[in-house]
């Protein structure tokens, strides 16, 4: 067989165009060029404060809303309490435990969201590591990182830490910290985070909770110290005292003024993730207050009852037109026993105790319509949202105090300063939420705190400390520290086909796709965990 | 212009102009007429070819050829329907050759890879040729659901999501985990940009239609399937699904011919539920009492016996509480599609165009909905030397589509009409809005997330255009009479626009400062091919033939998009950004990538029986470059080897009139995909008070990805039988993807939600079976058969680095408590769903006597792993019928429609303790003696025990009919026409066997790999009917 490629070959000038297409087809700078994406910044030119805002846009993300808390802490504590019936349905997980379609994605939410805020501060460590003029701002990274943490723990239980937010380096499976190990790492590292933050040096710029006040973010990690301390006295009381009476000396929050909040900016997006929902119709008609709240501020004569709730106006139609304001005479409001619906059964609202009737009559009727419900002020779309407060911190000193450990002033006074902060503290709701000085005179006056017994003080602080963070739509504090302190005692609502065998729920089951994701790491923790990753199963910190 | 492109073109030309060489040959002219031997007509358009050369010619109208050959060559004559025929050349000028019918063509033409025809027989891998009259008559809005059941190998699923809707193709089963399965198309020889635009997820959304979809079937003079990867391995990359060449019409040689025709479809809605109609609306055994009460209940079937007794309704009025059957039937209107197409087209000697036009008029059946598209088709061939021809096509596509519907979840999508209660009319709905408070929607039911399907449909807005033209150049030089230079330039720009407005009024989206939301966007998207090839046919020696080509190509892919919107009008009815409370800014994206390849390919041919072709692919992707790692392999070289050996030429073998074996294993690579992926970037998102707010994408950047490799190994058979009467083409394969570059998910706590990693594998094994036949032939009446057959196994080897289960989709009901993903070990897609828990045996219930959840467990893959079709055409006269059954097995279907009817009270499982259930065993194993509520415990079955909502997707189904009658000739009298054709056509006409109660066990929303196998909420599966007529002018 004459095979004749020679033939082919021996053309010169094919020869050579059959290089220059060769060469050229492999030449391949032009296609390193064509893989950088032009209308992104690289991080070299990138001003990493910027990061910090995101950080913090994305903490509320985890502790407001649809993403948990509005649907799972504020009707377990009884702060919130629905008949989710209707439209409001998933409502039946905060009211009664019981799930709806989207449970198992409401329950990633705080997990989720809080991951993503530590990971962009903690983009902020990475690009500033070894660089100068950053150092505020990489304490405050941390202590975004801390905080997180610190959330999606006490949700949660055992987390990764030690191993988080490496993927980028090819850590995608990190093991899940003990909570008991992973509080003694995170209050180790405020420490050293909030000791060095330096105010004569220049403060983080995109700071949306303290606009780069150091002195302020310096209260800040104080406080959260103290918080965190003050979550160990069961499991751990002697981590507890250290990290408390270290906490107190070093400067917790000396006003309201320096309560750490955020308004939304909604005219750009960012809608406050409680007014979202309760803007919603559904939700605003079937989402009212608890009995229990309201009957805990009836007894106090609480001032911020007036401001906070509201009866709507008779019949159907008006409750369901949030632009008919209520009557928020204090004397006139009624809370919403937890429990109850309006699908006309057994459970039906109208078959509670002390049923008050309905309002309107005929097709215009409605049986929760003298049920107060959140003001306007809840609504509004630019609210803002706290993250703690100055009324927490005293709280959680006088409880220091009454617990013996060596912090300055007394419980009865740290007490005082919690109401008036308390009080204060709802101003930045807006004008129509701002207390007169006499008024808060008068409160304080008349609530001094029972120091008859350690026990009373406990349950004093511990209540107020759930109404504030409540009326503060701070849902997962409130439940957090009623874990903690067992205050206010609660009537758990039994209601069929409910996820945590008719008790309040004391965490949230990891998000389903742990178990795909970081198997082994997700087993490991479960077996830890006592009674599994169930609703009722306890967190360490949270011993009985 | 940048220097690479401007290096090309200069190549071209050189490749096109500087090579000259002459050929020499003594050659004279033959001229000749060929026709048929059953009727001894003329035949027009017979290829004869010079055996050993590439020279030839095509015969006329009236059946007359003339070449130039030189004594002693021989001719091949060939022609669709007929044997290929063989002469001689001796010293004769006149030849008169009669072409024997043949329905088996043995040694038809079939395009392969880069547009090169080849002889059939020489192809040592699986091929199928579709020809456009089978999709141009009972026709689909998008010409690629018409391959359903038609060649084996081939699977095709649209989405219910009304027309110009997305179509799913997978050739082979799903070759790879991160491909989306879809092959590539390529036109003329030139791939084709077929970027879904938009497809609808869990959380609702609209399917806005792919790149094939544009396509007027009319223009379409056939679709070849290159199923393999030694089919398509000179492609690369993207051809690791699989490739569909398609070949538009043509002018044909000295005709002239203008052809006009006119389409008219219809679609109604099937019911395809089987719901009960014995209990009525309410709640807990309980009917609405009044207007609150019904509103609360509009979609659950949850109350008493149906006793037609005056019952409230939520719009305060009374109606009869008694079954309301025919909502399917009265809320969808019956839908059209009108479509017309002229072509004049006309060949000379030198040269040949042809131009079309055609516009489609669509109304969906959802009322207020439809597709305008218009498109214009032309192609010019001209020689311009002897040596040198040029080829220019251009598709020109303009359409538009109006209120494209959504799909899926509860906003916006007005097919939420399915799931009302039994005695609930759906006329009560309408119109859905309040004229009386500026439009604002009615509330109809217990969910304003679920919108009043009137309200969508009269006030929603969703429109969809698109500007498109794809068009391409060719140039082939003749070197010598073995050696050509061809360069190739092919553009596919697009522009598309949308229009979105959620209306003012919209119950789920009102705030004290407003309502409603809108978004408007324009995309632009190209792809840029310029190929170079130079080729090679030559006789080495009297029994070995070399047939060769080398060649280069660019590839450019850029989009370019820009979108603004924002929430909350403040006036009613005025949509327009200024209008708005809350704006969400202005949206930018871009992105660009290329690859650069070199290939080639050789065919030895042996004597006329043994074939062996060898091909090679040089691939370098712009998406593997990274900045950090800028050693690191983002190029890739593949092979593969097939051959073809007619056995049959060897001997005599009986009744066996032609058998060939052929085996080929091939590589094809792939790439990432997307660009950007190999670094991070930060950008800024809208500031929050004033302050920058940075962010990085939730995707970590892996600069360590190479290309991965698809290798497949092919073996096949065909064998015909009695004269060719009889036919068997067999394949089976095996394909393993290694190092698959996919996207893997990450726990949010390692900072990332997911990465891009290369560990990915899947393998696929088939057996593809097509028979052909002729039943019945006599002078006037024939009928042909032709089953296919596909049994695929597919199986994911491993996935991420973990290899953890990877999630793929859910539908909005499940929403997490059953899912689809891969799973190592099991075929892909997956259906994960929770099992009941049980105790030996025995249901497990609670206290209150609901079902407990048990385990998450895998239920079935949702691709199916049989399926085919059986083909009939028969004709007597001038009369001819075709009809299509086609068929799948093995799969499962999660259904949103299932879940619902259960939650809801309407599935007839649900008739079953409507005064209490008292079932299974309590936690220690003891019977359970509790009576739970039936509406408490179908709740607790369909949102915890979700394998209660995965159905089984089997099916056979009537898909086609065309009963035509075609009058030609003299029969015409003077009337002006060449031929006039009249076909009664018909598309997805019955479901002869489901194992689905509820649902059509194809129906899904989401039109890519991730949704695929996912019911829920779409329009109804329609049952197509229609009209064709054909006209060909003198």
């Amino acid at each position: 067989m004459k095979i004749q490629y020679k033939n082919i070959l021996k053309q010169g000038r094919l020869a050579y165009l059959v290089l220059v297409l060769t060469f050229f087809t492999f030449s391949c700078d032009d296609l390193a060029e064509l893989n950088v994406d032009p209308t992104k910044s690289s991080p070299e030119n990138f001003d990493p404060n910027f990061f910090l805002s995101s950080s913090q846009a994305n903490y509320l993300g985890a502790t407001t809303g649809y993403s948990g808390p509005i649907l799972f802490q504020s009707g377990w504590v009884q702060i919130l309490a629905s008949t989710s019936t209707l439209g409001a349905n998933y409502y039946s997980n905060m009211d009664k435990y019981v799930p709806s379609t989207n449970t198992a994605n409401y329950q990633q939410g705080g997990w989720n969201n809080g991951y993503r805020s530590a990971t962009l501060a903690n983009q902020i460590l990475f690009d500033t590591e070894g660089k100068t003029g950053f150092e505020n701002l990489r304490a405050v990274a941390k202590i975004m990182i801390i905080l997180n943490m610190q959330h999606i723990t006490d949700v949660y239980g055992d987390i990764p830490y030690t191993e988080a937010l490496q993927a980028a380096a090819g850590l995608t499976q990190p093991v899940y910290d003990t909570q008991e190990a992973l509080y003694q790492a995170l209050l180790k590292d405020l420490d050293a985070a909030v000791s060095s933050l330096d105010v004569s040096k220049k403060g983080p710029t995109a700071d949306l909770m303290y606009n780069g006040d150091v002195a302020k973010w310096k209260k800040f990690g104080y406080s959260l110290m103290l918080r965190m301390a003050m979550r160990l006295v069961k499991a751990s009381p002697a981590t507890a005292k250290t990290y408390a009476e270290k906490a107190a000396a070093g400067g917790t929050f000396a006003s309201a003024a320096d309560d750490a909040f955020i308004k939304y900016d909604n005219t750009n997006g960012y809608t406050n993730g409680n007014a979202g929902p309760l803007n919603t119709a559904s939700d605003f008609y079937e989402v009212r207050w608890s009995k229990t709240i309201i009957d805990y501020l009836k007894t106090k004569n609480d001032p911020r009852l007036g401001l906070i709730a509201e009866v709507p106006q008779d019949g159907f139609a008006a409750n369901n037109n949030a632009a008919l304001s209520g009557n928020s005479t204090p004397a006139n409001q009624l809370g919403l026993p937890n429990g109850f619906d309006i699908a006309g059964g057994a459970t039906d609202i109208s078959t509670s105790p002390g049923f008050p009737g309905a309002t309107g009559s005929g097709s215009d009727a409605t049986k929760i319509g003298k049920y107060s419900r959140p003001t306007a002020i809840y609504r509004n779309v630019n609210a803002p949202a706290f993250i703690l407060t100055y009324a927490e911190s005293e709280l959680l000193l006088a409880e220091a105090v009454v617990r013996g450990f060596t912090v300055s002033g007394t419980s009865a006074s740290h007490y005082s300063n919690a109401l008036r902060g308390a009080l204060a503290g709802m101003a930045p709701f807006g004008a129509s939420a701002a207390i007169d000085a006499a008024t808060v005179n008068a409160y304080v006056t008349a609530n001094p705190l029972d120091v008859s017994s350690q026990a009373n003080s406990l349950k004093m602080i511990n209540e107020q400390y759930w109404a504030t963070t409540g009326l503060l739509f701070n849902f997962v504090e409130a439940w957090n520290n009623w874990k903690r302190s067992g205050h206010p005692v609660l009537t758990p609502v039994k209601f069929t086909g409910n996820f945590s065998n008719g008790a309040i729920p004391r965490r949230q089951p990891y998000p389903t796709g742990e178990a795909g994701q970081n198997g082994d790491a997700y087993t490991k923790a479960v077996t830890r965990l006592p009674g599994g990753d169930q609703w009722t199963s306890r967190v360490w910190w949270d011993a009985n | 212009m940048n220097r690479s492109l401007r290096l090309q073109i200069r190549i071209c030309l050189i490749l096109v102009l500087g090579l000259f060489v002459t050929g020499a040959f003594a050659q004279g002219t033959v001229k000749g007429t060929v026709t048929s031997k059953t009727d001894g007509l003329p035949l027009p358009g017979v290829n004869i070819l010079v055996k050993g050369r590439t020279v030839g010619t095509v015969t006329e109208v009236d059946g007359r050829f003339s070449l130039q050959v030189s004594p002693g060559e021989t001719l091949t004559l060939s022609y669709t329907g007929f044997a290929t025929q063989e002469v001689q050349v001796t010293n004769q000028t006149e030849l008169n050759i009669v072409l024997v019918e043949d329905v088996l063509t043995m040694q038809e033409a079939v395009i392969t890879a880069l547009g090169i025809s080849k002889e059939s027989r020489k192809l040592g891998y699986a091929v199928s040729t579709i020809n456009g009259d089978q999709l141009n008559k009972a026709r689909e809005t998008n010409v690629a659901l018409s391959l359903q059941g038609t060649a084996p190998g081939v699977t095709v699923r649209g989405t219910n999501g009304g027309p110009g809707g997305t179509a799913q193709v997978l050739l082979r089963g799903m070759p790879s985990m991160n491909s989306g399965g879809s092959p590539l198309y390529v036109i003329n020889g030139i791939p084709m940009d077929n970027t879904q635009r938009g497809s609808a997820g869990e959380w609702g959304g609209g399917d806005n239609g792919d790149g094939i979809g544009n396509l007027n079937p009319d223009d379409i003079e056939s679709m070849t399937i290159l199923k393999g990867q030694s089919a398509s391995a000179l492609y690369g990359a993207r051809a690791s699904n699989g490739v569909i060449l398609i070949t538009t019409k043509k002018g044909k040689k000295n005709d002239f011919s203008v052809e006009y025709n006119t389409n008219y479809m219809t679609d109604n809605a099937m019911n395809l539920t089987d719901f009960q109609y014995e209990y009525g609306q309410g709640l807990l055994g309980v009917k609405p009492v009044d207007a609150n009460s019904a509103l609360s209940s509009t979609r659950m079937s949850w109350g008493p016996k149906l006793d037609g007794s005056s019952t409230p309704q939520f719009d305060g009025k009374s109606y009869p509480y008694s079954a309301q059957r025919d909502n399917i039937k009265n809320f969808y209107r019956t839908g059209s599609s009108f479509t017309n197409t002229v072509s004049v087209s006309k060949g000379n000697e030198s040269g040949s165009f042809r131009l079309s036009a055609s516009n489609l008029s669509n109304q969906s059946m959802v009322p207020n909905s439809g597709l305008e598209r218009k498109t214009f088709n032309f192609s010019l061939d001209q020689k311009i030397t002897k040596k040198l021809s040029v080829t220019a096509v251009a598709n020109y596509v303009d359409e538009k589509a109006d209120n494209r519907s959504y799909l899926s979840d509860g906003p916006m999508n007005a097919n939420n009409i399915l799931f009302l209660a039994t005695n609930v009319n759906e006329n009560i709905l309408a119109p859905g809005f309040d004229a009386s408070k500026n439009g604002a929607e009615v509330r109809w039911s217990d969910d304003e997330y679920v919108s009043n399907p009137y309200f969508v449909t009269n006030q929603f807005e969703n429109d969809h255009s698109r500007r498109r033209m794809i068009s391409s150049f060719m140039a082939r030089y003749d070197v010598t009479s073995w050696l050509y230079a061809q360069a190739r330039v092919g553009y596919d720009l697009s522009n598309d626009k949308s229009f979105n407005v959620t209306p003012w009024g919209t119950a789920y989206q009102t705030r004290p400062d407003g309502s409603g939301s809108m978004g408007q966007s324009q995309t632009q998207r190209s792809e840029l091919n310029i190929e170079g090839i130079l080729g090679a046919n030559k006789k080495i020696t009297d029994e070995l033939t070399i047939d060769a080509l080398i060649g280069g190509n660019i590839r450019k892919n850029e989009s370019e998009s820009v979108g603004v919107g924002g929430s909350f009008f403040t006036l009613p009815y005025v949509y327009t950004l200024s209008n708005l409370s809350q704006r969400s800014g202005g949206d930018y994206g871009f992105s660009k990538q290329g690859v650069h390849s070199g290939f080639y390919s050789v065919d030895f041919s042996y004597k006329n029986f043994l074939t062996v072709n060898t091909t090679g692919r040089y691939d370098d992707y712009s998406t593997l470059y990274s900045l950090i790692n800028p050693e690191k392999q983002t190029g890739i070289f593949t092979p593969s080897v097939s051959t073809s050996f007619l056995f049959s030429e060897l001997g005599n073998f009986g009744k066996l009139s032609f058998g060939k074996i052929r085996a080929s294993f091939a590589q094809t690579s792939g790439e990432l995909g997307d660009p950007y992926q190999t670094s991070l970037y930060y950008n800024l998102d809208r500031s929050f008070n004033g302050r920058p707010m940075g962010t990085f994408p939730g995707t970590a950047p892996n600069s360590t990805l190479n290309p991965f490799t698809l290798t497949e190994i092919e073996i096949g058979t065909e064998l015909k039988f009695f004269q060719n009467r009889l036919g068997f083409d067999l394949a089976w394969f095996n394909r393993t993807t290694k190092n698959e570059i996919m996207r893997a998910n990450f726990s949010p706590a390692a900072g990332f939600t997911g990465g891009f990693v290369g560990t990915g594998s899947t393998e696929n094994t088939g057996i593809e079976l097509q028979v052909k036949g002729v039943i019945v032939r006599t002078a006037n009446f024939e009928w042909n058969a032709t089953l296919n057959y596909t049994n695929v196994s597919n199986k994911i080897i491993s996935t991420d680095l973990n290899n953890t289960n990877l999630q793929l989709g859910s539908n909005r009901a499940t929403l997490g408590n059953a899912i689809t993903a891969f799973v190592p070990g099991l075929a892909g897609p997956q259906i994960m769903a929770y099992d009941y828990k049980r105790s030996n045996g025995q249901i497990v219930v609670d206290a209150s006597g609901i079902p407990v959840r048990g385990d998450l467990i895998p239920m079935g893959s949702v691709l199916p792993n049989q399926y085919g079709g059986l083909m009939n055409q028969l004709t007597y006269k001038g009369f001819n019928l075709a009809f299509l059954i086609d068929y799948s097995f093995g799969n499962k279907v999660l259904s949103a429609t299932e879940h619902y009817s259960i939650a809801r009270g309407l599935n007839k499982i649900t008739l079953e303790g409507r005064d209490g259930i008292t079932n299974g065993v309590i936690e220690s194993g003891t019977p359970n003696t509790v009576s739970a509520p039936a509406q408490l415990y179908y709740r607790a079955v369909a949102q915890q025990i979700t394998s209660s909502s995965v159905v089984d997707g089997d099916f056979i189904k009537f898909r086609q009919l065309t009963l035509g009658y075609q009058i030609q000739g003299s029969k015409l009298g003077k009337l002006p026409f060449q031929s006039i054709q009249l076909s009664l056509v018909g598309r997805n006409l019955a479901i002869l066997m489901r194992k689905a109660d509820n649902i059509d066990p194809e129906s899904s929303f989401g039109s890519n790999l991730r949704y695929y196998g996912i019911e829920g909420t779409g329009l109804p599966s329609a049952r197509s009917i229609g009209l064709n007529l054909n006209f060909k002018f003198k």
